[in-house]
């Protein structure tokens, strides 16, 4: 047996063996989990762990990353697939508007969730219609309606803003069930119906499969156009549940809430390991990157950095994040 | 398939008109023509001198105003590329101000040469010539809000500064002012002095953050209400009842929380009023009545005893009179 | 016209940016009064020249199966830089050196770690972002830079036979890529390196070198645009250039060229940002009120994209 032919059948040593054990996905997320631990070890070293440990800092952070989390969920499915919804962020400042005017109006949670859901879910279809029907490049599509959804948030808000929600409502973001945040229930909760989806149903594999190689996925018979409607609803849809959590927290809502969102929330898709090419990644690699994401703002926070630095370091650790899982990739995955 | 094609051509043709139309402002009869410039469309502070600016508008039977903000908030490119148009218009006269105090001189100053009349408002621009300033002293609301909070809490404790955006006039002025303030307590210590954008949901989390860092926080000083309504939200959420919160502008929102208790006070930095008194200025220069080179508005600090004057609907306010703001 | 040893192009369509263009610009002038005026087409040259400059470079790098998404955030940081240089009271050529050399040290890095590490574009520059944004805010605590004299404003001022001197560099920066791409082997291989890749490497060309060479190429733009900016602005500003290579990516996909498959009309790309150009200047001269004016743009971008798209799909059918 030749060199090479015995090197392909032993298991491989060092790091690529333990990637080769752990799986991609696997090697990927522990990882992200030693980034998270070693962060979690310096801030609580630098602030003589009194600030950074206590309970309810944790839980600060958790509570932190959950928004962001929640818009980038369904734009994890979405990048899966291969494609991409730039308007996600709009999306969620249209929803939220329309959902404030509409509580203020009538005084119902219900209703106000009611059409913050509706109108995200539906701008979430358009985006998966323009790109399955139209078949407009992902990227532009969304990109257009980025500026379409922002526009209409300008023209219902007039340059005010609505604040006051009824109490019961408030309780999505600030109440605590057992002591833990609400919103980080909800977190978890995304996230186990995301894996189950991803992991265990079939339509998860196939959103995968789509992504690693939309060709061969149309030709075993994928419904592909399909399951890229269904992803981009979804994230329109996700859109809309985080917009509720925003109006629940913040008590507030104006034509400008959603825009410094967008690429914290691409950020952590990034950060969690999911590929932009499309079949490689995990909900759960968005949970790790979002908790990354607020790890180190909360950290600089309390270290008092000034906040001028916080795009530089934010950079930094994106470009950590990636390197991490260059670093572990084998050789033999790319020419030249 | 000719039939659909033609759909298709109308439905494009309708998608780009539709937003033209919508957004067409209703030509007036030509008296005077206004163009006001804001910041951005997504404070609601510029929301109250839009209609501040309106209401003397049709009050005083001008002509028309034309409203100008960047799409993208505070975004310097798109207000420089908006008064280089605005230059080609040639309104009757502008109302400015900038969201950059120096970016904008360069194109301030064109708009001088060609004999447009510029008045600034709001915040000051570091250059250009301006027929008036209209604005607050916003070091003085700064200083008289600080004063009014840490006497508030019997001038000692332990306090934290949340600032607007570094460079801004109107955030370094008004945290000069919460500094100066300081000073004259000696018993009152700062614990952090951190920037809070002007935005709710940033000020929320830094104040979150902050409350891990610090245990008692006696007072929150905050440089604009957006930001002090985050503060609160934030210390409610965790239950710290004991902290006060002071803000500075006097939105409907904050004159809401002041009444139910939840905010301690605001320093009145009225958009409403600005806006009024900018375009009363304006129109009176162009009908050749006087108009002093400068108003600085007094401000009061609002808080549960004097707020009935703001809590009032925008379609209910009233512009404060000429004679005693043009002093 | 082709190089020696050149890929031969089949004749494409004409991209639907061109007719368009056409439409909007008959449009503006016939309904919009004042479009025609010289001190406005003065004005929409003026704003565009940024843009045009930034999406030449930009053109390549979506060519080549890319994306740059620092190039604001580096223009920011450039035009810190040259002001700086003013500042301390070095003369504008040296001021222009050093953030033409700062933009080429950033261009490198997301070349390299693009090219030799493979990393993918969009999440490199995404990084390089945030470093070029935070050094900028760093290097200037959050401020802006001022006083750095009338050197960089007089030169934005200049209009050698009535054209703005910015519109005439952006034309140059036009010619200037036209030729790299059409007439050396780097412009070859750019179109190879969209979609051929591995052929190339296989065929022995030494695509490290091109493929850095593009995301170099844009940064030195960068470098030479922050002039421009901190002339239009008399100052230097950490944040002010954030979300421009928003437009100049938008630019290049209205013109026509695609995300995938090396495809670039660079013409196109200039059709591209003259649009953009018209659309806004005719929109703040009819008075729209600016939430509308946010909408229309993405109602053109998606117009646009789809008349593109279902032209194309003609063709194939065809």
């Amino acid at each position: 047996m030749s060199r090479a032919a015995q090197r392909d059948i032993q298991p491989r040593s060092g790091l690529a063996g333990l990637r080769e054990r752990l799986g991609d996905e696997g090697f990927a997320f522990g990882l992200r989990i030693i980034l998270i631990l070693g962060i979690g070890v310096f801030l609580s070293a630098s602030t003589q762990g009194q600030s950074f440990l206590s309970t309810a800092n944790i839980l600060n952070v958790l509570r932190q990353a959950s928004l962001i989390f929640l818009l980038a969920s369904g734009l994890t499915l979405v990048i899966l697939a291969g494609g991409f919804d730039l308007s996600v962020a709009s999306n969620l400042t249209l929803s939220a508007c329309l959902a404030a005017g509409v509580m203020k109006a009538t005084g119902s949670p219900l209703l106000g969730a009611a059409v913050a859901l509706g109108c995200s879910t539906f701008a979430g279809l358009c985006n998966g219609m323009a790109v399955t029907l139209l078949r407009l490049p992902p990227f532009l599509a969304t990109y257009g309606t980025l500026w379409i959804l922002q526009g209409l948030a300008f023209h219902y808000m007039g340059g005010n803003e609505i604040f006051g929600f009824p109490p019961a409502f408030r309780l999505l973001g600030t109440g605590f069930v057992l002591g833990i945040p609400v919103p980080v229930y909800l977190m978890a909760l995304v996230l186990a119906l995301g894996t189950v989806v991803t992991r265990h149903l079939n339509i998860g594999q196939e959103i995968y499969a789509i992504g690693a190689n939309p060709v061969a996925a149309r030709l075993s018979g994928i419904p592909v156009r399909r399951r890229q409607l269904a992803v981009y609803t979804a994230s329109g849809l996700m859109a809309g549940v985080a917009a509720l959590v925003y109006l629940a927290r913040v008590n507030s809502a104006d034509s400008g809430i959603g825009e410094p969102l967008l690429l914290p929330a691409i950020a952590a898709i990034l950060i969690g390991g999911t590929s932009l090419f499309g079949g490689v990644g995990s909900v759960l690699g968005t949970v790790a990157g979002s908790v990354i994401l607020a790890l180190v703002i909360n950290g600089m926070n309390l270290l008092n950095v000034k906040s001028t630095w916080q795009p530089l370091v934010v950079g930094v650790v994106l470009l950590v994040a990636v390197l991490a899982d260059l670093l572990s990739r084998g050789r033999r995955e790319r020419i030249g | 398939m000719r039939t659909w094609n033609t759909l298709r051509l109308a439905g494009i043709v309708a998608a780009v008109v539709a937003p033209v139309l919508i957004g067409a402002q209703p030509a007036h009869a030509a008296n005077e023509r206004l163009a006001a410039f804001y910041k951005n469309q997504v404070d609601p502070h510029f929301g109250l001198v839009r209609g501040g600016v309106e209401a003397v508008v049709k009050q005083m039977g001008a002509g028309a105003v034309t409203h100008y903000a960047p799409t993208r908030p505070n975004n310097l490119a798109e207000q420089l590329s908006q008064i280089e148009d605005v230059s080609v218009k040639r309104p009757d006269a502008i109302l400015f101000m900038a969201v950059d105090p120096r970016g904008v001189v360069p194109a301030i100053e064109k708009v001088n040469a060609a004999g447009i009349p510029v008045l600034n408002y709001n915040d000051r621009v570091a250059g250009g010539k301006y027929t008036t300033y209209v604005g607050a002293d916003d070091f003085k609301l700064g200083l008289d809000t600080g004063r009014y909070a840490l006497r508030a809490i019997g001038g000692e404790g332990l306090v934290v500064i949340i600032e607007g955006v570094k460079g801004s006039t109107t955030s370094d002025q008004r945290v000069a002012g919460f500094n100066k303030a300081i000073e004259e307590f000696p018993k009152i210590k700062l614990l952090a002095s951190q920037p809070g954008n002007f935005q709710r949901l940033p000020a929320l989390q830094v104040m979150e953050n902050l409350m891990q860092a610090h245990p008692r926080i006696d007072m929150v000083l905050a440089a604009a209400d957006a930001m002090a309504l985050g503060a609160v939200e934030a210390l409610e959420a965790a239950g710290r009842k004991t902290a006060k919160v002071v803000g500075i502008n006097g939105v409907p929102e904050a004159i809401a929380a002041i009444k139910a208790g939840r905010l301690l006070a605001t320093g009145e930095f009225d958009g409403y009023k600005i806006g009024c008194v900018a375009a009363t200025a304006a129109l009176r220069g162009l009908r050749g009545q006087p108009v002093p080179a400068t108003i600085i508005l007094q401000g009061t600090v609002i808080d549960r005893s004097n707020l009935g004057p703001w809590d009032v609907p925008m379609d209910k306010r009233v512009c404060p009179k000429w004679e005693e703001v043009a002093r | 016209m082709n190089a020696p040893g050149a890929v031969t192009r089949r004749p494409r369509l004409l991209p639907s940016i061109v007719p368009i263009t056409a439409v909007l610009a008959i449009a503006a002038a016939l309904a919009v009064p004042g479009f025609t005026s010289g001190p406005n087409l003065s004005n929409v040259g003026q704003q565009a020249a940024m843009l045009l400059m930034l999406s030449m470079p930009m053109t390549l790098v979506i060519m080549s199966e890319g994306l740059d998404l620092s190039a604001g955030a580096l223009l920011s940081l450039c035009g810190v830089v040259l002001a700086k240089v003013l500042v301390a009271g070095a003369g504008l050529p040296l001021a222009l050196l050093a953030s033409m050399g700062i933009g080429l040290v950033l261009g490198l890095l997301n070349g390299v770690l693009v090219s030799v590490l493979t990393l993918p574009p969009f999440v490199v520059t995404l990084g390089t972002l945030g470093i070029a944004q935070g050094a900028a805010l760093v290097v200037t605590d959050g401020n802006a830079v001022t006083g750095i004299g009338p050197q960089a404003a007089s030169f934005y001022a200049l209009a050698p036979l009535g054209v703005p001197v910015s519109l005439l560099i952006a034309l140059a920066t036009w010619g200037l890529t036209h030729v790299l791409l059409y007439h050396t082997r780097f412009g070859n291989s750019v179109f190879a390196i969209g979609g051929h890749r591995d052929a190339l490497v296989l065929a022995g060309v030494r695509v490290h070198l091109y493929h850095i060479a593009i995301y170099a190429l844009m940064g030195l733009v960068v470098g030479v645009t922050a002039l421009l900016l901190t002339g239009r602005m008399n100052s230097g500003h950490p944040t002010v250039a954030i979300g421009m290579e928003f437009d100049a990516i938008a630019a290049v996909v209205l013109g026509g060229t695609a995300f995938e498959r090396g495809d670039g009309r660079l013409y196109g790309t200039v059709f591209g940002v003259a649009t953009i150009g018209i659309v806004r200047n005719a929109l703040n001269l009819m008075g729209i009120e600016s939430s509308m004016q946010v909408v229309s743009i993405g109602v053109l971008v998606i117009v646009v994209i789809f008349l593109d798209s279902s032209r194309k799909q003609k063709g194939r059918a065809a």
